[in-house]
């Protein structure tokens, strides 16, 4: 017998039916198709046991209360915390995003330094070094007063702690952003005296005159705002909203009246003046009235008759009439400054002449009313230490009185007056009007420290970048501000070991201290930054780390009020938007998009309409009735008199004729591809005005043209 | 042997006029499933969503415009006659996804899909989503993935499942509690407690007690105008999506405003009027 | 000329196979290869049955032995480990905390495996990383408490009398799924004569139907 054909088709036959019938078709059939389930770059998150661990989110002046659920002791879940009494169980976007901040791979992992325009990592104790040497020149150069301070927000152990190591050190130069908080304090100081701030019950108001306040859009502590705009029908509360655009507050609101861009502050002189008119004013609150009143009732009823302001607001008098008169007689109403989210450029005498309607109708300290309330007080920092040097260099001149002021004063002298800046928790860079003068401003100060988590504009053009942690990787008292009428103390806690080489911002100051030495050591008596809030909130630290929270004052504010109308009475100038150009373009403050720190996180870039952003272009709103030759959606110019820009074009016609809105918090320029590069930094295009009597930046909108690209 | 023979119809209603268009049950319900995010998200026809929030204008002038804001989950339809053919359910050529008559969620099924997209088509409310590409999470974020939700690969649909994951682990604690009846408050979708205007409300529209049921008082009979439609609502601010389609969709919105009930549908001249005062019958309960 | 040719030439082929192996009168028709196919088939049978196992999975020992019979006398039973927390989730393969309820650095028997497991895990404080022999893909979704709590099942009817073995039998990984053999079974051809012997989606809808009726809604048991 040969093998032949016939033999290898046996052969090949019998192998396909032996293994036909055996088991391996079925099972590999079964294992394939497993197989082509199994991608190895889908991740499997592990599974674990549940846990809910509760803290404060510290990412924007809301301060909520958050509760955090955790897998294993793995974060995957932050929800608001039902007991807090800032938020009651209510939480937004960018805290729910809180994990996105923590896990980001474009954080500043370890400390940096730059050489060459390139950022070297180094190791803490060098870092640290390089800062300590700096600051020791100083004290040689017995020039303390040349170290500057920019901090985001004014209030807590942090920015406290920042504040003790300047006046320790000896620099009066210590400043902080114009947030909500900033704006309210300075209103209070100039009508009501120092060391006070603002707060609005609109939780019981019944009703709400807003000035252009973002209720719904972010300003103040925005999920407690919302929570009162949305409870409004229940208590039968009313809201009427003074802007020039449909915001997502206006078209909630009662009734919206739209004003000219620029002009609130003279609608508030007017209806001032309207009330004190009609004698629709509080007799009894008015006797605590001082410093000018006689003068200022004398000033606005002849400056700012109904008839010039409506010429001026766009506002008819009739109208006028009737908000100020309904404002006037409803049982508890509040008035409420702060255009958008109240931050940023905004305007002393638009605020203090919408509190003073506040002061009007007396409804002050009471329920449903503006309350003026001191300044927290729950922090007892010792006194500072100080050697002569030090003790001249405290009581030096400060160099301005706003951030945009001192980059202002910078630009103007040939050496800058500031030799060594530190900057936490704010990105100057890109939130103050017309960025790239900050930036060249910066470029001459000689040492610049930013101590940010992110690679943020402004930790890109700094020396040295101390990374520090995120909300969610240490312990931080948040105390509540930006207009909430109850005073509240939280305590954020680590949910986390610090993902990255960084520290708390405390541990950074007093680590600073320590090295120096002298004096400022000295005024540092504590070996860590736990150690320290310890003791500096010592009288509410017990009933603070038990319940993770104290009601420092829930009731309306005890005492008299006396008002001052010394500034108002002076009438100074309303700073309309500079330039001469045909339309105003004014920021438009998205909730979404947050206008300073920290940037967009990915979620909330992705909820960004396409009617605001497109790939990287950004859309610019303008009513159609003013659109010209512009198309919807097409490209257009849009110039200012501080820049140009390619834009498209959104038609929208819930924005006043003739006024184009952009959103504020887009154009970053920041090492993360998921928020950069992508739209306009609105800031770039509004040429910062420093409004006199309060030394800050006015510019809130500017005028500009707009023709088709 | 614990067994809830209850045939639970969980929905919600969302009231348009306290909606404040945040976004913030978008992006918390992105938190919850695991949802993916690309480097540019604008072109809004392949950013996954699994809740949009749509913004509706009543089309007047200055001065007269109003906006409202209108999120939008998985209807998770019923079906004509509320018999559990949704219409995603009804063309899906693998039952990815299928109806669960025990709760009336539509589910979906990731290892199933293959991706055909007909049951994208078939949805009247756009509701899913397709993963063109394979979901990238930079490095180290994949840390904050939650275990109770797959993620996705590349190729197959998503879309809102009114956090299932929720209830399955609200009906093991209700089976260790012995009970086996899943409190109102225990289960919850995460934009319903991520809510800070409190406009979303999420509960069984079959048990009387639930505040869903009280808000919108379904009409459990179908409606004699038009008997594809179940489940109508006797309260007149009360309206769904594309009602008049015979969907039956789970989710109603809810406003003062008779601009925004109008927007539930696309009336032609004359349609409006005939309909805007047509409630669910009170003649039975 | 050759022979063939003059053959052929002239008259049919019948001549041409003569002496070949295909001659008429030596043909044994389908012969060897009936023969071929017969042992081809028994090896490729028998291959596919016996050998196929052995090389589709892998062998792993568990990185040190649990003898489950000393445990349950010192402990109780599945419960004292592998309980229902408080919120119904299930606690699973116990974490290192559990075992240091008793377990400290120092042995407490004379097994090597316990001397591996106080100097390479107690003492480094480092998680055992057990080989998990029911792991499912991340589409399933399983809930303990509907099991053992409402329908009143005992834990052997899914993972078998493991309280009465007194060691760890090896892992053995499917190479192309990376899932345990015990998912498919053990026997290769899917025969299955405890209900612990497989666990795919087919056993789970066959169980469901029997108890409750229905084989289950796509959200009962998957994510």
């Amino acid at each position: 017998m040969k093998v032949d054909r016939r033999s290898f088709l046996g052969l090949g036959i019998g192998a396909v039916a032996g293994i036909a019938v055996s088991p391996v078709g079925a099972k590999l059939t079964d294992d394939f198709s497993i197989w082509t389930q199994n991608w190895p770059w889908t991740p499997v998150p592990p599974d674990g046991e549940i846990s809910y661990d509760r803290s404060v989110c510290n990412l924007c002046p809301g301060t909520c209360g958050i509760t955090v659920r955790k897998i294993d002791g793995r974060p995957v879940k932050i929800e608001g915390l039902d007991t807090y009494p800032v938020n009651d169980g209510g939480v937004c976007l960018h805290g729910i995003a809180g994990l996105q901040y923590l896990y980001d791979p474009s954080r500043v992992k370890t400390p940096l330094k730059k050489v060459n325009q390139r950022f070297v990592p180094i190791s803490w104790d060098e870092a640290l070094a390089m800062v300590t040497g700096r600051l020791k020149q100083l004290q040689e150069d017995q020039n303390p007063e040349a170290l500057a301070c920019i901090t985001g927000s004014g209030q807590g152990s942090v920015p406290g702690l920042f504040n003790h190591f300047m006046a320790a050190f000896g620099s009066p130069n210590c400043l902080t952003m114009p947030d909500l908080e900033s704006w309210l304090v300075l209103t209070a100081t100039t009508l009501h005296g120092p060391k006070q701030t603002l707060g609005f019950d609109i939780d019981h108001s019944d009703h709400i005159l807003s000035f252009g306040a973002g209720l719904i859009d972010g300003w103040g502590s925005p999920v407690a705002c919302i929570q009162a705009v949305a409870g409004r029908k229940q208590r039968e509360a009313t809201l009427v909203q003074i802007e020039p655009r449909l915001s997502n507050t206006a078209a909630g609101a009662d009734r919206w009246i739209p004003i000219n861009p620029g002009t609130e502050a003279d609608l508030a002189m007017g209806m001032c003046g309207f009330l004190l008119k009609e004698n629709l004013f509080d007799p009894v609150f008015a006797q605590g009235f001082k410093g000018g009143f006689m003068r200022f009732t004398a000033m606005v009823q002849k400056e700012y008759p109904l008839d010039k302001v409506a010429a001026v607001t766009g506002v008819s008098a009739a109208d006028i009439q009737k908000t100020a008169t309904a404002f006037a007689k409803a049982k508890m109403p509040v008035a409420l400054p702060g255009k958008g989210r109240g931050e940023g450029a905004q305007s002393l005498k638009e605020f203090a002449a919408v509190h003073t309607l506040n002061c009007l109708t007396g409804n002050i300290n009471k329920k449903g009313g503006a309350f003026v309330k001191p300044l927290p007080d729950y922090l007892s920092f010792p006194d500072p230490v100080l050697d002569d040097v030090a003790q001249k260099g405290a009581a030096a001149e400060p160099l301005a009185a706003s951030a945009q002021a001192l980059v202002a004063r910078i630009d103007q002298s040939d050496q800058s007056p500031v030799e060594v800046l530190f900057v936490y928790n704010a990105n100057p860079c890109f939130a103050l009007n017309d960025p790239s003068r900050v930036a060249a401003a910066f470029e001459k100060i000689p040492f610049k420290v930013c101590v940010s988590p992110f690679m943020d504009e402004t930790a890109m053009a700094s020396d040295v970048i101390l990374p520090v942690s995120t909300f969610l990787e240490q312990m931080e008292d948040v105390p509540s501000r930006g207009g909430l009428a109850a005073s509240v103390v939280g305590l954020a806690r680590p949910m986390v070991k610090p993902v990255f080489d960084t520290r708390s911002p405390g541990d950074v100051v007093i680590a600073v201290a320590g090295s120096l030495g002298g004096g400022v050591a000295q005024s540092f008596p504590w070996k860590n930054y736990e150690d320290c809030l310890k003791q500096v909130a010592g009288k509410i630290w017990n009933p603070l780390t038990r319940k993770g929270h104290v009601i420092v004052s829930g009731r309306p504010p005890a005492g008299s009020v006396e008002t001052d109308f010394g500034f108002l009475a002076e009438n100074p100038d309303t700073l309309k938007p500079a330039g001469d150009q045909e339309f105003t373009l004014i920021p438009i403050d998205n909730f979404r998009v947050p206008p300073t720190v920290p940037a967009p996180s990915p979620f909330a870039i992705k909820t960004v309409s396409d009617r605001i952003l497109k790939g990287t272009d950004m859309f610019v709103e303008i009513n159609p009735q003013s659109a010209n030759h512009l198309k919807d959606g097409g490209f257009a110019t849009l110039t200012t008199p501080a820049g140009s820009v390619r834009v498209r074009v959104h038609f929208n016609d819930g924005i006043m004729p003739g006024v184009i809105g952009m959103v504020k918090g887009l154009g970053h320029t920041l090492n993360n591809r998921y928020v950069s590069g992508k739209g306009v930094n609105i800031n770039a295009l509004i040429s910062p005005t420093i409004e006199p009597g309060s030394g800050m930046d006015a510019a809130y909108g500017i005028r500009a043209g707009i023709s088709k690209a | 042997m614990i067994h809830d023979k209850k045939a639970h119809k969980y929905g919600m209603v969302i009231d348009l006029d306290k909606c404040t268009g945040c976004g913030t049950c978008a992006v918390s319900c992105m938190s919850e499933n695991n949802v993916p995010f690309k480097e540019d998200e604008s072109d809004k026809k392949d950013s996954i969503t699994w809740m949009r929030v749509y913004r509706l204008t009543n089309g007047r002038p200055f001065p007269d415009t109003e906006v409202v804001y209108m999120p939008r989950p998985c209807q998770h339809c019923g079906g004509k006659g509320d018999h559990g053919h949704s219409p995603c359910v009804s063309v899906c050529p693998a039952t990815a996804t299928d109806y669960g008559y025990d709760t009336g969620i539509v589910s979906q099924i990731y290892t199933r899909c293959f991706g055909c997209r007909y049951c994208m088509a078939a949805c009247p409310y756009h509701a899913r989503y397709f993963n063109w590409w394979d979901p990238v999470w930079p490095e180290g974020m994949e840390k904050y993935l939650s275990p109770n939700v797959s993620p996705r690969m590349r190729g197959v649909v998503e879309k809102c499942s009114f956090c299932y994951h929720r209830y399955q682990l609200a009906r093991e604690k209700a089976y260790v509690n012995g009970s086996g009846e899943v409190p109102e408050e225990d289960y919850q979708t995460a934009c319903t407690t991520a809510c800070p205007a409190g406009a979303i409300v999420f509960g069984d529209l079959n048990n009387p007690s639930h505040k869903v049921h009280q808000i919108v008082k379904p009409d459990p009979h179908p409606d004699p105008l038009n008997p594809d439609v179940v489940g109508k609502s006797r309260n007149p601010r009360v309206f769904r999506l594309l009602e008049r389609l015979g969907t039956n969709p789970k989710v109603y919105y809810m406003s003062e405003r008779e601009w925004v009930r109008k927007m539930g549908d696309h009336y032609l001249d004359g349609e409006w009027d005939k309909v805007k005062n047509v409630y669910g019958s009170a003649s039975h309960e | 000329m050759s022979e063939i040719e003059n053959k052929t030439e002239h008259g049919s082929m019948d001549g041409a196979t003569a002496g070949t192996a295909e001659d008429p009168k030596n043909d044994t028709g389908l012969g060897l290869g009936v023969i071929f196919f017969i042992v081809a088939f028994l090896i490729c049978f028998l291959s596919g049955w016996l050998l196929f196992p052995k090389l589709l999975y892998s062998k792993h020992e568990q990185p040190f032995n649990f003898d489950h019979v000393l445990h349950v006398e010192e402990t109780g039973d599945c419960e004292s480990c592998h309980y229902l927390r408080d919120d119904g989730t299930f606690s699973g393969i116990p974490k290192l905390a559990s075992c240091l309820d008793c377990h400290t650095d120092e042995p407490m028997g004379e097994t090597v495996d316990e001397a591996v497991f106080a100097a390479e895990y107690v003492a480094k404080e480092k998680e055992i990383p057990w080989y998990v022999y029911a792991r499912q893909p991340d589409c399933v979704y399983f809930s303990h408490a509907a099991h053992t709590e409402a329908a009143g099942m005992d834990c052997k009817t899914c993972h078998g009398p493991i309280d009465e073995t007194r060691t760890s039998r090896p892992y053995e990984e499917n190479r192309l799924t990376g899932y345990s053999r015990d998912i498919w079974g053990k026997n290769i051809w899917g025969i299955k004569k405890n209900p612990w012997d497989s666990m795919k989606m087919d056993d789970c809808a066959k169980c469901h139907v029997q108890e409750t009726g229905h084989k289950g809604y796509c959200f009962q048991c998957h994510k």
